[in-house]
């Protein structure tokens, strides 16, 4: 079994930044529910001087080549977190796993240097 | 005791959020309460001692696979009121591919020992330990006895990426020249600047 005693510090990070991001949103709330006068009514909660009310829909359609860049981004991200246990398990796998990884390394750097011939991450 | 109240924990929240995934009517909600829901089952996979799950779970789904998902949801032009509208007349048709989900997991939980794989023993005892921790021990596995399908897996990410380039690049429409920075920095002020001195009363001849 692994020893988990050393994940106790994020554990009570945790329950820290729990406490805290609670703190900042209802201690507020309930300040100025105690202290202040609360009846709303329409023309209170209706958008005034700084705001106007929404035209359309805040979800809008935008170009593909964010999607894209966030495809390229997961699969560089695979590769590097597939670097993580390889390098720790060096010892065991020996040259193996050293030409394994090369090899794999090598078949992304042909898809990076595709992208990077078509221009894929070119932007106008 | 600690790891029992943090097991609580995160399962409850895993399930919340998962509960809340399905019923937020904002589907850009579901995909924040998705990423909390990864972010507990990290917690979980830390628990029973899968370290480099838990990386995962945090750094490709949460930081990759959630973006992705925002980017399908905010892409696609749907009216979801409308989508909701066939519920019930949809019903049968969603508990049978849940059905097929759940067939899904049973069987590939079950194929722990199919073919070349030997995951574990009926027993229940995990295989032995190539390494002192789990991410040696994966890291064993992964580049010796299953060097080939790591070979593949990244053979399939290469065809994933061309195919993503193929099917999303377009070429800019306007052709616009790129931008040479030795060009630029070779460029001496003689080669650029000419100096003039007209005569009084007459323009500059060019």
């Amino acid at each position: 079994m692994v020893d988990l005693s050393q994940y106790l510090p994020i554990l009570l990070f945790l329950f820290v930044a729990l406490a805290l991001s609670a703190a900042f949103v209802f201690l507020p709330m309930g300040v100025s529910r105690l202290t202040g006068t609360h009846n709303p009514d329409a023309e209170k909660l209706s958008e005034y001087e700084c705001g106007f009310p929404a035209f359309e829909e805040p979800r809008s359609q935008f170009d593909v080549r964010f999607y894209l860049v966030a495809i390229l981004f997961i699969i560089f991200d695979l590769e590097a977190a597939f670097l993580f246990p390889w390098a720790v398990s060096l010892d065991i796998t020996g040259w193996a796993g050293w030409i394994t990884m090369m090899v794999f390394l090598f078949e992304l750097i042909v898809g990076f240097a595709y992208a990077w011939k078509v221009g894929a991450l070119e932007w106008e | 005791m600690i790891q029992t109240l943090a097991f609580y924990l995160f399962a409850v929240l895993v399930i919340a959020s998962a509960v809340m995934v399905i019923t937020a009517r904002n589907p850009v909600h579901s995909v924040l309460w998705l990423i909390l829901a990864f972010f507990n089952g990290a917690g979980l996979m830390v628990l029973v001692g899968a370290e480099f799950i838990a990386m995962l779970l945090v750094i490709v789904y949460v930081g990759a696979v959630a973006v992705l998902f925002l980017f399908v949801v905010m892409m696609l032009d749907i009216d979801f009121a409308e989508l909701r509208a066939g519920f019930v007349k949809n019903f049968p048709l969603g508990i049978a591919v849940a059905l097929v989900l759940l067939a899904e997991l049973v069987l590939g939980i079950g194929a722990y020992q199919a073919g070349a794989l030997q995951l574990g023993e009926p027993s229940g005892v995990g295989a032995p330990r190539m390494g002192e921790s789990n991410i040696e021990s994966i890291g064993a596995l992964l580049y010796g006895k299953y060097l080939f399908l790591f070979e593949t897996a990244g053979i399939i990410l290469l065809v994933a990426m061309v195919g993503a380039i193929v099917l999303t690049h377009r070429p800019p429409k306007t052709q616009r020249g790129h931008q040479n920075i030795s060009k630029q920095n070779q460029r001496r002020p003689q080669d650029a600047t000419v100096m003039k001195q007209p005569p009084v009363g007459q323009g500059v001849e060019l």
